[in-house]
Formats: C-alpha cells, sequence, structure tokens
C-alpha cells in the first residue's frame, strides 16, 4: 500500500517544496517576480508524469495550483479564484501533467514491450542454435515443446509426425484418441483447429468447447503441432513465443522429413541392387544348363561328327526346343525383371533408330512378309531405355509377323500426339475376337498353341513402365497395336 | 583355317561340348576352369583366341580379361548368359574383341571365332585403305567413297567413321566412340552417337532397318561390317 501512496507523497511535497522555493525568491526579490516563477511548478508536473504516471502528476497539478492560489495570488490566504486567467493556469498544469504522463507511460511501454520482444528473440535464437546443432532431430522437437511448455498458460505442446504410417509422436506427451484424429483432420486438410498465426502471434480461437483451458493443432511439413493451453492465462509474450516455436517446430519437421526421403531412396536403391542381384544369379542357374545343352546337341550336328542325316535332323529338332526353351526363361525373367519395377536406363533415342534395330533382330523371320516403315523425318526423340523399348519393338513385329500370312503387309508408324510418341505396329491378317482384345496382353494368354503368352505382356509392362499406355483395336485389314511413349527433353545440342 | 582356340568355363559340361564341337570345326582346343589356370595357360600354350565366361565362381571376369591383356596377344572373346547388360560395354571397354550370349549354337560360335581371326590377319599396320563391301575409307586422304562414288563427310563424321573402320568386325562401344571422336567429356552424351550415325548412314545411303555399313549392337554400340 505505502508503495503505491508513495508517489503521492513525492508530488504534495514537491508542490510545497517548490511553493516554498517561490516565496523565498519572492521574499528576497520581490513579490513582482512571482508570477514569472509559477512556471516551475511546470517543471515539477513534467517531472512528476515522465517519472511517476498520470496520477501523482494530477495530484501535484492539483496540489501545487491550491498552493500558488493561496499564499501568491491575491487575496493571500484564501483559495478563492477570480478571473479565468487563473483558471487557464489551473488548466494548463493538468494538461501538462496528462500529456506528460501519457507520453512517458508509453515510452515505458514500447521500452517494455523492446525488452521482452529481445528477450524472446534470444530465447528463440538460442534455442534454433541448440536445435541445429542436435543430430537428432527429435532432440530438438523435444528442445522445443520443453521451452514451450515452460511459458505461462501452455499446458502441454507436441508434435507428431504424419505420414502413410499414421501418426508418431516425436516430442511432448502421448497424444489420446481424440487428438490424434483431430491432428489427423487438421493434417489432412491442412486447417489449422483452434489457432491461426497472423503477425507472427498465435491467435487463439474457440472451439466448441467453449474458452478456457483447450487444444489446438497446427497443421506442419509433414506434421502437426498440438498445444494444448489456458486461452485466459497466456498473455502476448506467451502467444508470440508460441508462434515462434511453432516455426521451428514446422522447421524441424521439414528436416526430418529430407532425412526419411534420403533414407528411403537409398533403401529403394538397395533393394534394387537386391533384386537384381537375384536376377542374375537366377538368369545364371536357368540359362547355364540350357547352355550345356545347346552346345552339346549343336557340336554333334556338325558333318565330322559323323553321325547320319536322321541323327542330325534329331538333334536339330532337340536344339530348336532349347532355343524355345531360352527364349521363354529369357521372357519370364524379363517379366520378372518388369515387374520388380527395376530402374530404366533413359535416354534420348530416335523412334526410327529403335525400330531399324527391332527389325535388325528379326531379320530372317520375317519371311516373305513385307515390313513397311512410315515415320516421319523430323520426329523428335523419345526418352526411353534401349533395350526395354527394343524388346518391346521385337515382340510386336514378332506378333504381326506370326499373324500375317504370306506377302501380308506389316506396317510400323508413328507420331507426334499430346505432347508425346504414339506409335503402332498393324499387320494383314485375322482379327483378334473383341472379347480379347483387353486380354491379348495378360500374362500368358495366348492365341497359339505353343505361344508363351509372355511377348505382349512384356510389351505392356515396358510400355506401362514409361508411362504409356498400349492398346489393341481390329482394323479393315487386320489387328493394330497402338502404344505411347515419353519425348525426350529437347537436346542441348551444340 | 585353324586356330588354338583356350576355353574358360567352369562348367565341365560346356568345357567338353565345346572341345568337341570346335574340334570338329578344325580348332584345336584346351579348356580351363578358373581365371589362374586361364592366365597360365594363355601365357604358355599361346592361344589365337580365348573364350572367356565371365561368370567365372571364383575370380570375377573382369580381373582374368585384365590379367589376361599383359600376357598374351590372343582374340579374347567374352560369354556370359546376361543379354545386353552392362557387363558387355565394360568387357568390350576392358579390351574384348567381341561377346557372345549363353546359350549359342556351335556354328554361331565358329563365326564369331572365325571373325576375330580373320581380323587379327588383317591387320597389316600402315594400311592406308580400310574396305568394307563397296565402301572405301582412304586414311591417307581421308577420302571415303561409295562403289567409287565420293561421300562427304563432316570431320566429326569421318572421324566416327574412321574409328568403326579401325575396328572393323569389332563392337564399339558408345563410350569408346565418344571418347574417341569427341574427347572424355562427351561420355555419356549417347545421343551425339546416335545422332552421327544417322548422318552417316543417310550420307552411305544405309538403310538402318538393315545396314550393310554400320550394325547397331544394342544397348552397346555399332560395329562395321568387316
Amino acid at each position: 500500500m505505502t508503495r503505491r501512496l508513495a508517489p503521492y507523497g513525492v508530488a504534495l511535497g514537491g508542490a510545497v517544496a517548490v511553493t516554498t522555493a517561490i516565496g523565498v525568491i519572492g521574499l528576497v526579490g520581490g513579490l513582482g517576480a512571482v508570477p514569472g516563477l509559477s512556471a516551475l511548478y511546470l517543471l515539477l508536473v513534467l517531472w512528476l508524469g515522465a517519472r511517476w504516471g498520470r496520477g501523482p502528476a494530477v495530484a501535484g497539478s492539483i496540489a501545487a495550483f491550491s498552493l500558488y492560489d493561496f499564499f501568491f495570488v491575491p487575496p493571500v490566504g484564501t483559495f478563492a479564484v477570480r478571473g479565468p486567467a487563473e483558471l487557464l493556469e489551473l488548466v494548463v498544469l493538468l494538461a501538462v501533467a496528462l500529456v506528460t504522463s501519457q507520453l512517458a507511460a508509453s515510452q515505458r511501454r514500447a521500452q517494455a514491450a523492446a525488452e521482452s520482444l529481445a528477450a524472446d528473440s534470444r530465447a528463440l535464437y538460442s534455442l534454433a542454435t541448440a536445435m541445429l546443432r542436435s543430430q537428432e532431430v527429435t532432440d530438438g522437437l523435444a528442445m522445443v515443446s520443453a521451452r514451450a511448455q515452460e511459458l505461462v498458460g501452455v499446458d502441454r505442446f507436441g508434435v507428431v509426425a504424419v505420414d502413410a504410417g499414421g501418426l508418431e509422436t516425436l516430442a511432448g506427451p502421448v497424444l489420446g484418441a481424440d487428438d490424434r484424429k483431430q491432428a489427423q483432420w487438421s493434417f489432412e486438410n491442412g486447417r489449422p483447429v483452434g489457432m491461426t498465426i497472423k503477425d507472427g502471434m498465435v491467435v487463439l480461437m474457440k472451439t466448441h468447447g467453449g474458452a478456457g483451458a483447450g487444444t489446438a493443432y497446427m497443421p506442419l511439413s509433414g506434421g502437426v503441432a498440438v498445444v494444448g493451453m489456458d486461452a485466459d492465462a497466456a498473455g502476448l509474450d506467451t502467444l508470440r513465443m508460441l508462434a515462434g516455436l511453432i516455426g521451428l517446430a514446422d522447421l524441424l519437421l521439414d528436416r526430418r522429413r529430407a532425412v526419411v526421403e534420403r533414407e528411403r531412396a537409398r533403401g529403394f536403391e538397395a533393394s534394387d541392387r537386391l533384386k537384381a542381384a537375384i536376377l542374375s544369379s537366377l538368369s545364371h542357374e536357368l540359362k547355364s544348363p540350357i547352355a550345356a545343352l545347346r552346345a552339346g546337341l549343336t557340336a554333334l550336328t556338325a558333318p565330322r561328327a559323323g553321325l547320319g542325316p536322321e541323327q542330325r535332323e534329331l538333334l536339330t529338332d532337340m536344339d530348336r526346343q532349347a532355343s524355345r526353351l531360352d527364349r521363354m526363361v529369357g521372357d519370364m525373367l524379363d517379366l520378372s525383371r518388369l515387374e520388380a519395377g527395376m530402374a530404366l536406363d533413359r535416354e534420348a533415342h530416335s523412334f526410327a533408330d529403335l525400330v531399324a534395330g527391332a527389325l535388325q533382330q528379326v531379320r530372317g523371320q520375317t519371311r516373305e512378309r513385307e515390313i513397311g516403315v512410315r515415320i516421319p523425318e523430323n520426329l523428335p526423340a523419345i526418352e526411353v531405355d534401349e533395350l526395354q523399348a527394343g524388346r518391346l519393338l521385337t515382340n510386336l513385329i514378332e506378333n504381326a509377323v506370326e499373324w500375317t500370312p504370306p506377302h501380308g503387309a506389316i506396317e510400323i508408324g508413328a507420331a507426334v500426339r499430346d505432347g508425346g510418341l504414339e506409335a503402332w505396329v498393324e499387320n494383314d491378317g485375322p482379327e483378334i475376337a473383341p472379347a480379347d482384345l483387353d486380354r491379348v496382353f495378360d500374362t500368358f494368354w495366348t492365341r497359339r498353341s505353343n505361344g508363351t503368352g509372355l511377348g505382349l505382356a512384356i510389351s505392356r509392362r515396358v510400355v506401362e513402365a514409361h508411362g504409356g499406355i498400349i492398346r489393341a483395336e481390329n482394323r479393315r485389314r487386320g489387328p493394330r497395336f497402338t502404344f505411347t511413349l515419353p519425348l525426350a527433353p529437347v537436346p542441348s545440342r551444340k | 583355317m585353324s586356330g588354338r582356340v583356350l576355353v574358360v568355363d567352369d562348367e565341365v559340361e560346356m568345357q567338353r561340348a565345346l572341345r568337341a564341337g570346335l574340334g570338329y570345326h578344325d580348332f584345336d582346343v584346351r579348356a580351363v576352369g578358373s581365371g589362374e589356370e586361364a592366365v597360365r595357360e594363355a601365357a604358355a600354350w599361346r592361344p589365337d583366341v580365348i573364350l572367356l565366361d565371365l561368370g567365372l565362381p571364383k575370380k570375377d571376369g573382369f580381373a582374368v580379361l585384365r590379367e589376361l591383356r599383359p600376357v598374351t596377344r590372343a582374340a579374347v572373346i567374352v560369354v556370359s548368359v546376361m543379354p545386353g547388360e552392362k557387363d558387355k560395354v565394360r568387357a568390350l571397354d576392358a579390351g574384348a574383341d567381341d561377346y557372345v550370349v549363353k546359350p549359342f549354337g556351335t556354328e554361331e560360335l565358329v563365326a564369331r571365332i572365325r571373325a576375330v581371326l580373320r581380323r587379327q590377319a588383317a591387320v597389316p599396320a600402315g594400311e592406308p585403305v580400310i574396305r568394307t563391301g563397296d565402301l572405301e575409307i582412304d586414311l591417307a586422304t581421308r577420302r571415303v567413297t561409295v562403289n567409287g562414288r565420293a561421300v562427304h563427310l563432316t570431320p566429326t563424321e569421318y572421324e566416327l567413321l574412321r574409328y568403326l573402320g579401325l575396328h572393323a568386325g569389332k563392337p564399339v562401344s558408345h563410350t569408346t566412340l565418344l571418347r574417341q571422336v569427341w574427347g572424355d567429356y562427351a561420355v555419356g552424351d549417347n545421343y551425339n552417337t546416335r545422332y552421327v550415325v544417322a548422318q552417316i548412314r543417310k550420307k552411305l545411303a544405309d538403310d538402318p532397318a538393315n545396314p550393310r555399313y554400320i550394325v547397331n549392337e544394342p544397348g552397346v554400340g555399332y560395329r562395321l561390317e568387316a
């Protein structure tokens, strides 16, 4: 109590002291000097306002005016106020008191705010540096959470990561079922619940739970901040600091996401290597016996081996079957390679070159079919895996050759459509039953008694691995297979 | 024509089949099952051709290839069960003369062996003119003709054709072509070689679907028909 009243004592004492001083000067220098000396009261009121605030300043001005009126204004010894001039003096004193104290007060407030901001910044800065030094993202988040929970009005501060695997509490208390639901909702919709951040400050919003203790959710990159707080207890300092801490949590979650993605990529690479190793040893295991078979069978067909024509014919038949087995094994391995989703070796290629390469491969099997290539000269390059695309083309061409009657024609064409390459292989021959148009691409589905049912299945996988589509349709003269492949970005040729 | 062929394969069945099959085609054949034996035999017996299986169990085929080079001038044909793998390119760049994909028939293998032997015999150093069919590359005058008709090539096109010509019959990888014709900086940009080969074919009036001169080696590079 005394503390609060002390400034008023100072105000009163000051007024008395100034009055005494004026009296002394008046006695020494003559009363004529007194009216000018009343300005001393102004000084007093200014000082009171600046130093002690409005109350003492007003009290001081009233005391000063009363004392001045009593001692120096005729009739001396009374509080009578005569005329507007004296009233004006009172008004001026009061005005000075009010204005000065107001200015001083706002000055003091600004200073206090600046100090508190500086303190916040220092706290956030030291937290941020500590956080960045920490090796583990969760350590940093724990620091943020601990710091937030020290704030007045904040009961808890949790950070959860949200990904395909669900919610994972990274810092703060473990969430209950209700909290988890809310956090999930907030994350999925990208909308905060119970709070927003505006001008670097948390703004709490009423939730249906009503005012007072409540929980707010702020979606972050890859997670959610869950803040339990008492809205009435939380001051501006708390709200501002909270916004800063949420920002830090966001940064940390972002860093965590980058780390997780890097590790996932590393995992994919490792599993790709593993798949490649398995497939390569599988190839070896399956193909080596066939290799020995073919080498042996074909060795014996040499005239110098001394076998008769009938026996040699038999061996040639056997070798043909061994070759067929080899192709089937190759198809199966190719299919598993494609199904394993192994990375493609994509490069810019000329479609015409790929077609030429494929034709080179099937040369000798085409017999009396006429193959026409209709590819525009200026067709842009495509970005594909050379071997896979070659496989796609040879499969489609072989399929066409198979179904084209002798002297029939096969046509290969391409054009740019919708920013991609659309190409087709069509042949003269029997149409595909309409019900089978989709099924021809199924694994092991075949129209032939001795087909493997893998050629077109592989073709579809190759196209799909490149992000394209393939379809079969019947044209007037026979079936057509149409597929799309991606164009290469324009190469930077010098 | 006959010659000495060293078979390096860890499978006894394969060794036996090749010994018989190549023997019927007048080749003198020896077979070993490991890289160490291969290096020893290559130095001692002096084969003309070495058939090297890349899938040796103990030692990596590439390591064997590296060890073979200082001890022998034999042509090395690499054998592998993995078609179109990077292994082919690696093997060629490491000094192999050709590759054959397992399984293969004896006739095909014999044809490949004869081709490398022919190439070995036909490399008198300083031969000023490379001929393949009706294509002639005169190294001294840098003149290229098809059937006597002059073909005008850009310097890059000429360099590429010349390099293929100097290794006629042998598949040359994109990487090697890029390094030889453009320089190390160009390695990796296979579009360069494809573009230039397409230009050369156009000028030689070579049908890409049925080439007489430059043949595609899918996943590897190109080969000039010998």
